[in-house]
């Protein structure tokens, strides 16, 4: 069985690899403390819209630009630019995950996740449209 | 409070079906399992009966469900939840398994179905593969249970009355109403799950989760009872039915994410996606070590790892999608609904099962003596088969990085770069498969003789050089990778054809496994050239240079399109025409023009790309894709103003005679003179009308002159209105509001919108050449294994 043992050895050595590989690549979840101790890295950061903060869309500039302010989980909020175009439904977002890096004091996001009031359990009871005349 | 107008009584009859489901299916699982012990028929006899009776229970719980679904009973919390009285009919069966408790049924379903049908082939194997077939489907009824057990709450029972499942409810004011059933409306259907993908996908994708039990419990059976080897010939015709099915169906969901999603392409690497993915991998490998050992009685012990797998996978896939973990990674999981310790019992419990049975069992495994030949078909289906399984632990491990993050505490994300990280893996490892599917054909059992394998395939190896070239030219590929799996995919479809016209004469009974693998030949083929060559060709075209930001940022895939202006695009010249509301729809017409012989502009297509508008779930932008055969022109919108900037809008009154001037912001008019005989075609205006014009000269920013001319009218010498004129290009409105004969002066309003302002749409637009190919290959892929199935269970 010499060649299967070889064969075996490889399988593991290459499965190894795999999960070196992924995490290698992969990114991290981080607060802005994080992210901006370590400008130009790659993180993912989770908050929400900072709603009494200035919001700026201007498509007829540039539509792939939208910046905004984010407060992280701690609290601290900081103005983002997505480079990517304002999300249709932005305003109702619950939580935001961006994915970007820290430049100077902006955080720069190449893409956008976000949790909508969510789809399955939010406790709002609607009556039927014919009946709340 | 009482309430009036609820049904209990369905709710009671689903709680029976569920309880019958549920006892029935223990009692079936116990008594299978003491007849193998105890090799008692009566015990068997027991089982079947029991298993009959939970049928029953099963189909009654869902014909239960979709009853009161159809029939809108909005105070049971599934039903609220998932349907709205405005839901369309067609939408009812997507409406049924949204939710965890709905999917879970119909997975059962499946299962009865599955199950029924093999008790007519499963003879000798009965008791001990119903006995292990059952208990999951115990599992899985448990899940849908809601009773409490000491503090902890078991499964999800979707027959509770909603406020029971939220008695906070109580409190609001519609309950106070004691017919608050007539009043009160569901949640509604998640808009993007209302697509006809959502009712054939989620269905043919559970049918394939369903097969898998076959095999595993066959499996499970061939250990316990230590037939090692005899489990495989009834439990592979199943197998590859689940492979077909499965594979059918896991594409199902990309041709559904390519219509209605707007991540612009057909597989993304989400979680929820790979978790289907990964088993089917893995069966796959099951599949080809069955064949093996079909003839030479080896690799026994990685068959039965990899079969075991298979299941295990699909459970974990359970959890993953259904436990709420993958809530940050994944746009499509479910949410918690508390299952979680539930579902890795079920979970760990096969994985124990199968790991305690294995060990048990190793040593009177069957031992090959000597190596597989190096030239041989068995020693590279197996090697086929590991090749599998590197790509699908590659997936799932990255998948899990949220498991992994829980149980150690890391913070590790999924690349932002997910389809370049997975594809560093999967495309090297693809180019392996589609060689081997391509070679391995023309090998023999046991020994191939090297150079009359060189001859056999130096046909299939020249048509896909040629092949390979031609597509490099056409598209200018220089990426050595993506040659490279264009000539393996091309290979492994010339291959494989040309087994089955040369070797097999055409002879479509035995064409089967070819035909199955020229389709999967033919999706690597698809998918690369249509994901590797997509263009994105709504560049954009302003000022504004993003790329000072820095290379990473020079992210300009979207296009804004003012009304009626023509911009350039990719091959093509595009105009944004308008929009049309219908209902909870805005359709967005977005004109493709492209240019004749003679140099003009003709309209080559027109696109509809709409937004959904939904207030309770977010409004949802839908794409809308011009298919030709070689190519497709994907477009949907990124962005568009929903709602009327009011702020930009001036309204002003003026009473002035002729002669005079009205100044606007960006614009000023002289009255020229009144008009005694105005125009009145296309006014809807009638010859009896007395119609007064207002003739003004209107001078815009550039001080280039517009005629205009509102209009007075008196109808019938009784009522009067006017007929608005406008200019567009100063953005100004005007309204001949009445005349004041004693001072001779005339009223008039003015509407200016800023100029500035005007309608538009952000959108993206990709093409994808030969995604054709890949759907081909999916309908071959699905005939030839179906083919393939077919001549297998007429062997049984």
């Amino acid at each position: 069985m010499k060649r299967m043992h070889i064969i075996l050895i490889l399988l593991i050595a290459v499965m190894i690899g795999a999960m070196i590989g992924a995490i290698n690549d992969s990114s991290s979840y981080a607060d802005f403390d994080e992210a901006f101790t370590n400008p130009s890295s790659e993180y993912h950061v989770v908050g929400k819209l900072a709603r009494d903060r200035e919001m700026k869309y201007e498509p007829e500039t540039n539509p792939d630009l939208f910046t905004f302010w984010l407060e992280d989980v701690n609290g601290e909020e900081k103005q983002v630019v997505l480079h990517k175009s304002k999300p249709q439904d932005f305003e109702r977002s619950e939580q935001i995950v961006l994915i970007g890096s820290a430049e100077g004091d902006v955080f720069h996001a190449n893409d956008i996740l976000m949790k909508c009031p969510s789809k399955y359990t939010d406790g709002t009871v609607q009556a039927k449209e014919q009946a709340s005349i | 409070m009482e309430y009036t107008g609820e049904q209990l009584l369905i709710g009671e009859i689903g709680n029976f079906f569920i309880l019958i489901a549920f006892a029935f299916g223990g009692l079936s699982t116990i008594a299978y399992f003491l007849a193998e012990q105890n090799e008692d028929t009566s015990w068997k006899k027991i089982g079947r009966w029991s298993f009959w009776a939970h049928s029953l229970g099963v189909v009654g719980m869902v014909a239960t469900l979709f009853f009161m679904i159809f029939n809108q009973y909005f105070e049971y919390h599934y039903i609220w939840q998932h349907s709205s009285s405005d839901l369309p009919l067609r939408y009812i069966f997507s409406c049924f398994w949204e939710g965890i408790e709905g999917s879970f049924m119909l997975w059962m379903f499946w299962h009865v179905i599955i199950l029924n049908v093999l008790l007519r082939f499963v003879g000798k194997w009965e008791a001990s593969v119903m006995a292990v077939a059952v208990s999951v489907q115990v599992f899985l009824t448990s899940m849908l249970l809601g009773v409490f057990l000491l503090d902890y709450k078991l499964g999800s029972n979707p027959f509770t009355v909603l406020t029971r499942q939220h008695p906070d409810f109580v409190n609001l004011p519609i309950f106070q109403m004691p017919d608050y059933v007539d009043l009160l409306d569901g949640r509604g259907l998640n808009p993007l799950l209302q697509n006809y993908w959502m009712t054939i996908h989620p269905p043919t994708l559970f049918l394939g989760f369903s097969l898998v039990l076959v095999p595993f419990a066959y499996a499970i059976a061939g250990l316990w009872k230590g037939m090692f080897t005899e489990w495989v010939k009834p439990a592979l015709p199943w197998t590859y039915l689940g492979i077909g099915i499965l594979g059918v169906g896991i594409l199902m969901g990309g041709a559904w994410a390519y219509e209605a999603l707007s991540f612009g392409g057909f597989w993304a690497w989400d979680p929820v996606e790979n978790a289907s993915l990964v088993p089917w991998l893995i069966l796959v490998g099951a599949g080809h070590l069955m064949l093996i050992q079909r003839k030479e009685k080896t690799s026994v012990l990685t068959l039965f790892i990899m079969t075991a797998l298979s299941f295990c996978l699909i459970q974990y896939s359970s959890f993953l999608t259904k436990s709420g973990i993958l809530g940050e990674s994944s746009v499509h999981s479910f949410t918690d609904l508390g299952m979680t310790g539930q579902l890795a019992i079920s979970l760990f419990f096969y994985v124990f099962l199968s790991i305690g049975l294995i060990i048990w069992r190793n040593k009177d495994f069957p031992k090959n003596k000597k190596e597989d030949h190096l030239w041989s078909r068995e020693f590279w289906m197996f090697m086929g088969a590991l090749v599998l399984m590197i790509s699908a632990f590659q997936i799932e491990f990255s998948t899990s990085f949220p498991v992994i993050n829980k149980l150690f505490g890391t913070n590790l994300a999924p690349s932002s770069e997910r389809i370049e990280y997975y594809n560093k893996w999967q495309l090297p490892l693809a180019v392996l498969i589609s060689a081997m599917v391509a070679f391995t054909q023309f090998m023999k059992y046991k020994r191939t003789e090297p150079r009359l394998l060189l001859k056999q395939l130096s046909l299939s190896i020249g048509a896909a050089l040629a092949l390979t070239v031609t597509a490099g030219m056409i598209f200018t590929i220089t990426n050595p990778l993506v040659l490279l799996l264009i000539f393996t995919s091309s290979w492994a479809i010339a291959s494989n054809l040309d087994y089955v016209i040369r070797i097999l004469n055409g002879k479509f009974s035995k064409a089967g496994a070819s035909i199955a693998h020229v389709g999967f030949g033919l999706i690597m083929l698809g998918a690369l050239i249509s994901t590797s060559q997509s263009d994105v060709i709504s560049e954009n075209t302003s000022l504004y240079d993003v790329s000072v930001l820095g290379e990473d940022f020079n992210n300009n895939e979207n296009i804004l399109l003012m009304k009626d202006d023509t911009l350039m695009m990719g091959d093509y010249f595009v105009s944004y025409r308008g929009k049309e509301t219908d209902g909870i729809f805005i359709h967005y017409e977005v004109e493709y023009m492209q240019a004749d012989a003679s140099g003009q502009l003709a309209t080559a297509f027109t696109l509809y790309p709409f937004i959904q508008l939904n207030p309770r779930m977010g409004n949802v932008a839908e794409p809308y894709t011009k298919h030709y055969v070689d190519q497709d022109v994907y477009t949907h919108i990124t962005y568009a103003e929903l709602e009327e900037r009011k702020k930009d809008i001036k309204t002003s009154e003026h009473s002035i005679a002729l002669g005079d001037t009205i100044f606007t912001q960006n614009s000023f008019m002289v009255l020229d003179s009144l008009d005694r005989k105005p125009q009145l075609k296309n006014k809807g205006l009638t010859i009896n009308d007395l119609a007064l014009g207002a003739s003004f000269t209107l001078y815009d920013v550039q001080t280039q002159a517009h005629a205009v001319e509102p209009l007075f009218v008196i109808r019938d010498r009784q009522y009067s209105f006017s007929v608005p004129d406008s200019v567009p290009e100063a953005g100004v409105t005007i309204q001949f509001q009445g005349i004041d004969p004693t001072t001779e002066t005339f009223s008039f309003s003015v509407v200016e919108k800023d100029p500035r302002y005007r309608e538009f749409i952000v959108m993206k637009a990709i093409v994808f050449p030969w995604i054709n190919v890949l759907w081909l290959g999916i309908i071959v892929m699905g005939i030839g294994t179906l083919l393939a199935v077919f001549q297998r269970f007429k062997r049984l």
